[in-house]
């Protein structure tokens, strides 16, 4: 159920195309370095077989001298111009790979909040680390490796065909069924070895797992379970390891078996022609040689074929983010107002069926306006809409007059910002993690906006705003993190902030300390809470009960606590069997 | 044949030394390693049947002109080489099954050993450990038992070209014989030098690949709040760094590789020159000296899987201590000392440092001022924490761990979810049906869970159900410890995530649902509280007063501060709400 796109065969082969036209210069230097490097490795058994020729004739000492001297020039011509040809190869595909890595997190960076939302980051994760790198491999290490081999390869069998064209038609008498192995293999190892893949990292995941939860196997006593689990999970990963064998069990000795039809045939052929005086032993000899010789760059190609498929089916998956239209640049003007107003907005997802069903709602600047309902009831869905995220698929949202989503997007994340449960703490400095929200910001800003929010830990980190946080380096917990989220609101200052569920996730000690430094963020801004605790409800300015994706009532707590509807059943049961809650 | 895998039983490792495990993995399938040493064996020592066999056809029928020879001996040629292509698939797969059948047994040792370590795993062992573990410390052991197949065909294939090569001229035997290990020897250090100047460009990349990911999972936050273009910058210029270091390691690298060919190629010239000289003085014929030179490319694979061997060796030892270490933290469950029974009725859980009791089949509330006091006195209570703690009377400490696991249950707020199924997830004992399942997610108010899913039941959850929201999250862990039946339950705050239409259910449910038995739910909702038989009120480590939420309501006034957040008649006490809408009016 990938919802982003993967691109098709003719847009991976113009990508490839483009990588190599981009840098043709370097392609053609790095092409003609390698087969100048293998026409010096094919000499050594072309003068092996002038040798043969040589000892046969009954040549003296100092020619078979001259010639192995020949050898020994030839393979240290060979090591250089190789040592070239590869170092200009790995400059182009560093290059490459910079470039399709740089493009992918450039436009990943782009992609509409929507999309990366009904998307869920799983699939954009692998692609960003599983397949990035699995195209860097490709292109850095297998695609010089198969371009060399292959020329090497076309190089022995031209050389056998100047030995005598006749020679060279015989040694393709092997190749068929090598050929017929390959396509039959590479049809069905990619998905093969990706199942593979997946097992063992699902046996991992059951580890893993197991371990990270060791304290709810201990308490709902599941360890039999987990085993049984686990098992399973090793079943399965022998289960696809077995399927990859069975596959390279046909594979390998068919093209093994291949390797020793052209040199048969060639001595073969080679006897015939002998008798018949059209080619000499030494001829035949050195074809008999090249053709062994053969045999290591054949099985290189075979060996990295599968890989080089599965590269291609990664770099599909690269380019295909590129394929989703970018977040529009807005065109609106920025509004003068402040106030949000929704009128008649109805939303579904993509089932269908409406989650709002035409709500009304004006949210007045500097306003607290609390929204509460049962679970289902589209507080969330109507978040999402105030913030601009998702726009109504009838009705309008709009900011001072002009459509949310219509705003530029930085503009609007200026204006209003939405803060869920997710907190996120990059890798970087703590600087780094709080200078993105206004990249103009002072240390000394950064630092009174920390203070703001009481995050007091920061102030005895080791270096201060250098600090290194996040992955293996210093690891902030829930309440840290939280705070470290909402340093950045008050360095990003929007006017207007929607909370949803802030610190519903957040263990209880964790979520107080994180309220008070909440507290200090909503200070003269219009705040949109969606709540499910109903004192918030009580301190807010106005209250909407949102039910069944309609507003149902609206208006201060008192006033709806005097209508005696819904809210005030709610707020009466909440309050149990107290009975003095009207001094609340 | 292949092996059963999952093994029944893996057997008990031998955790002594890390090659004292690799053996013991390699004893444990004593005939399929022998038979991996003979194929191997007869694989390698085939190998040099082929320059053989064309140096025999070159001599016998080509020179001669004796096509009848030539003949048989291209056919030999033909036939040795199917019989090497089985040989070598056979080998492959014996040595696959060899492989395997270990990973299989290590993995299960190492998933006994996680799935027992119960709570004092976790603060033992970090995840990531299991992850290389089970990534690829399993592999790189069971890799080493390659040794015990190709490994020994290895040594054998080299003193069986010794053997032929002497025949041929024991000058030359000598001289191929010395060289080719010689210069292996010489291209190891070569290798080892490519793999360090790799390493550094690695590490990068993986930090690069770790960047990436970090953006893609920040996308929301970066959504919210903006600065992408920071981020992309910040991702370009590191880029550029790798590309630089990548630029070094080529120059590096691509010295290496020339160095490869060439050194073997100059003394396959010499090779060539010795027996060269030798032909031209009618020491040697015509065919052998072709076949001194296949000789030569043939040992240097032997050679080489000696060499690789050896560093599987390093490797594996390294990777088999990791395993040996895993394997330790798990406890062997006999140390333990049983000096009470546990009681044979429900009976009284009375913790001495707060003064709590439980009495049998109450529902009793605890509300605390500090939530962390909560928590510690719930894993004193379940003895996940030591504490003074006596269940009817005797110490909860000396009882049978077991026994007490089976009737007090302890849900964390945050205790762990495990990927599965929705009904994976809940179905804690294979004996539970749909029906009970159905009455849990009934009780933790839960059914709209189940019906907001595709496939309701049957929908994939990920690991901590993190494709679900933090009060549907909130819900199955409810209905989870619901099905774990307890004799005493203790919950905390198990409504804290949930709007208050549904908690309002929730605590109506609970106490039908656990009729009869008790239930200790730590909480500050006075939805929560208003259904308690009792309310317990913790305050600096004791509690200072219990009754009914009403009474409690009227008398005590902290208690009252503490639940209705009334700040105008208590400003010490801690606000509790989720946006601090009062707090701002203070």
């Amino acid at each position: 159920m990938t919802i982003l796109p993967v691109a098709d065969r003719k847009g991976v082969r113009r990508a490839l195309v483009d990588l190599f036209a981009a840098d043709r210069r370097a392609v053609a230097v790095v092409l003609g370095l390698h087969t100048a490097a293998s026409i010096s490795g094919l000499a050594a058994p072309w003068l092996l077989g002038k040798i043969i020729d040589e000892v046969v004739a009954g040549a003296s000492a100092s020619a078979v001298d001259r010639l192995t001297l020949a050898i020994a020039g030839c393979v240290l011509a060979q090591g250089l111009l190789q040592r070239f040809a590869q170092y200009y190869g790995h400059r182009f595909g560093e290059r490459a790979v910079a470039g399709l890595r740089e493009d992918f997190v450039h436009r990943t960076l782009n992609l509409p909040v929507s999309v990366v939302e009904r998307a869920g980051t799983g699939d954009l994760a692998t692609r960003s680390s599983v397949d990035v790198a699995a195209v860097g491999n490709t292109v850095r290490d297998v695609v010089p490796v198969i371009v060399l081999a292959s020329a090497q390869l076309g190089l022995l069998f031209g050389a056998v065909f100047l030995l005598h064209p006749l020679l060279g038609l015989v040694a393709f008498a092997g190749l068929p069924s090598t050929f017929l192995a390959v396509r039959w293999y590479l049809r069905r190892a990619s998905a093969a070895y990706l199942a593979e893949g997946a097992a063992s990292a699902e046996l991992t995941d059951a580890l893993t797992t197991t371990a990270e939860g060791a304290r709810a196997v201990e308490a709902l006593r599941l360890t039999e379970a987990r085993i049984a689990f686990g098992r399973q999970r090793i079943g399965a990963q022998w289960a696809t390891r077995r399927r990859t064998l069975a596959l390279r069990s046909v594979f390998f000795p068919v093209v093994e078996s291949g390797h020793a039809l052209p040199v048969a045939a060639i001595l073969l052929a080679g006897g015939y022609f002998l008798n018949r005086g059209m080619v000499t032993l030494g001829a035949v000899v050195a074809a008999a040689l090249y053709l062994q010789q053969a045999i290591e760059p054949l099985d290189r190609v075979l060996q990295w074929v599968e890989q080089a498929q599965r590269g291609f089916a990664s770099l599909a998956r690269v380019l295909g983010v590129g394929q989703v239209t970018p977040e529009p640049r807005g065109a609106a003007e920025a509004p003068a107002s402040r106030e949000l107003v929704v009128r008649g907005a109805r939303f579904s997802y993509s089932d269908g069926h409406d989650v709002l069903h035409g709500i009304d709602l004006e949210v007045r600047p500097g306003e607290r306006l609390a929204i509460v309902g049962p679970s289902g009831a589209g507080k969330s869905t109507l978040a999402r809409l105030l913030a601009g995220i998702d726009a109504p698929r009838s009705g309008t949202v709009t900011i001072g007059g002009c459509p949310v989503t219509d705003l530029d997007p930085a503009e609007r994340r200026r204006r209003i910002a939405l803060i869920t449960q997710e907190h996120h703490v990059f890798i970087g400095s703590l600087r780094d993690n709080l200078r993105f929200a206004a990249p103009d910001a002072t240390d000394g800003q950064l630092q009174s906006a920390l203070d703001t929010v009481g995050a007091d830990w920061a102030g005895e980190l080791p270096e201060g705003l250098d600090t290194r946080l996040g992955d293996g380096a210093h690891e902030l917990g829930a309440a840290e993190a939280q705070q470290l989220a909402l340093a950045r609101l008050v360095l990003a200052d929007p006017h207007t902030l929607i909370l949803d569920e802030a610190t519903a996730a957040l263990d209880p000690t964790t979520a107080r300390r994180t309220e008070r430094a909440l507290a200090a963020v909503l200070t003269g801004r219009t705040v949109i809470a969606i709540a499910h605790r109903l004192n918030t409800a009580h301190d807010a300015d106005r209250v909407a009960v949102l039910d069944g994706g309609r507003v149902t009532e609206l208006g201060s707590h008192p006033e709806l606590m005097r209508a005696n509807g819904s809210y005030a059943q709610l707020w009466r049961s909440w309050h149990g069997g107290s009975s003095n809650t009207g001094a609340c | 044949m292949p092996p059963r895998l999952p093994h029944a039983d893996p057997g008990t490792p031998d955790i002594r030394s890390p090659l004292r495990y690799a053996w013991w993995l390699a004893r444990c399938q004593p005939w399929r390693v022998f038979r991996g040493s003979v194929i191997g064996t007869a694989w390698m020592v085939g190998l040099s049947v082929r320059p053989y066999l064309i140096a025999r056809a070159v001599d016998g029928g080509l020179r001669t002109g004796d096509y009848g020879a030539l003949l048989w001996w291209v056919a030999a040629i033909v036939v040795a080489g199917i019989a090497l292509a089985w040989l070598g698939i056979m080998r492959h797969r014996t040595m696959t099954f060899v492989r395997e059948d270990a990973t299989a047994r290590s993995a299960a040792v190492v998933l006994r050993a996680v799935s027992r370590g119960g709570a004092a795993l976790t603060r033992k062992l970090d995840a990531g450990e299991v992850a290389t573990v089970s990534g690829s410390d399993i592999g790189n052991v069971s890799h080493v038992l390659t040794l015990t197949g190709p490994g020994v065909g290895a040594v054998i294939a080299y003193g069986v070209v010794a053997i032929v090569l002497w025949s041929v001229s024991p000058f030359l035997a000598m001289f191929v014989l010395l060289g080719v290990p010689a210069i292996a020897v010489a291209i190891g250090p070569l290798l080892r030098r490519l793999d360090r100047a790799e390493s550094v460009y690695r590490r990068e990349q993986g930090a690069l690949t770790a960047q990436a990911s970090d953006i893609v999972a920040g996308l929301r936050v970066l959504a919210g709040v903006g600065g992408r273009s920071l981020f992309a910058r910040s991702y370009a210029g590191r880029s550029q760094r790798l590309l630089l270091e990548g630029y070094r390691v080529g120059a590096v690298a691509s010295w290496i590789f020339a160095g490869i060919v060439v050194i073997p190629g100059l003394f396959l010239a010499a090779v060539v020159w010795l027996a060269a000289r030798m032909a031209g003085a009618g020491e040697i014929t015509i065919g052998q000296m072709v076949a001194v030179y296949g000789y030569v490319a043939i040992l240097i694979l032997p050679v080489y899987f000696l060499l690789e061997g050896g560093y599987q060796l390093i490797r594996g030892r390294v990777a088999a201590r990791r395993i040996i270490a895993l394997l330790k933290l798990a406890p062997d469950g006999t140390a333990e000392a049983v000096t009470a029974k546990t009681p044979s009725a429900p009976a009284d859980l009375h913790d001495p440092a707060t003064g709590l009791r439980v009495r049998p089949g109450e529902l009793l509330a605890v509300a605390a001022a500090d939530p962390a006091e909560a928590i510690a006195l719930a894993d004193r209570l379940g003895r996940f924490a030591p504490g003074e703690v006596t269940w009817g009377g005797e110490p909860l400490a000396g009882m049978p761990l077991a026994q007490v696991r089976e009737r007090i249950l302890v849900d964390e707020h945050d205790s762990y979810l495990f990927a599965g199924t929705l009904r994976e997830v809940l179905q804690i004992r294979p004996e539970l049906g749909d029906a009970q399942i159905t009455a849990a997610l009934h009780a933790a108010s839960a059914e709209d869970v189940v019906e907001a899913l595709p496939l309701g039941l049957d929908t994939p959850v990920g690991v901590r159900a993190r494709n679900l929201s933090g009060g549907q999250r909130q819900r199955v862990r409810l209905a989870r410890a619901l099905l774990a039946e307890p004799e005493v339950l203790i919950l905390i705050d198990p409504t804290s995530a949930v709007d208050a239409h549904t908690e309002a259910r929730i605590a109506l449910r609970l106490r039908s649902a656990r009729q009869g038995r008790a239930t200790v739910v730590i909480a500050t909702s006075p939805l929560m509280l208003g259904r308690a038989d009792r309310v317990a009120h913790l305050r600096d480590g004791r509690i200072v007063s219990t009754a009914t939420h009403a009474e409690l309501m009227e008398t005590d006034r902290a208690y009252r501060a503490l639940v209705s957040r009334d700040v105008d008649s208590n400003d010490d006490l801690d606000s509790d709400s989720d946006t601090g809408f009062e707090a701002v009016r203070r």
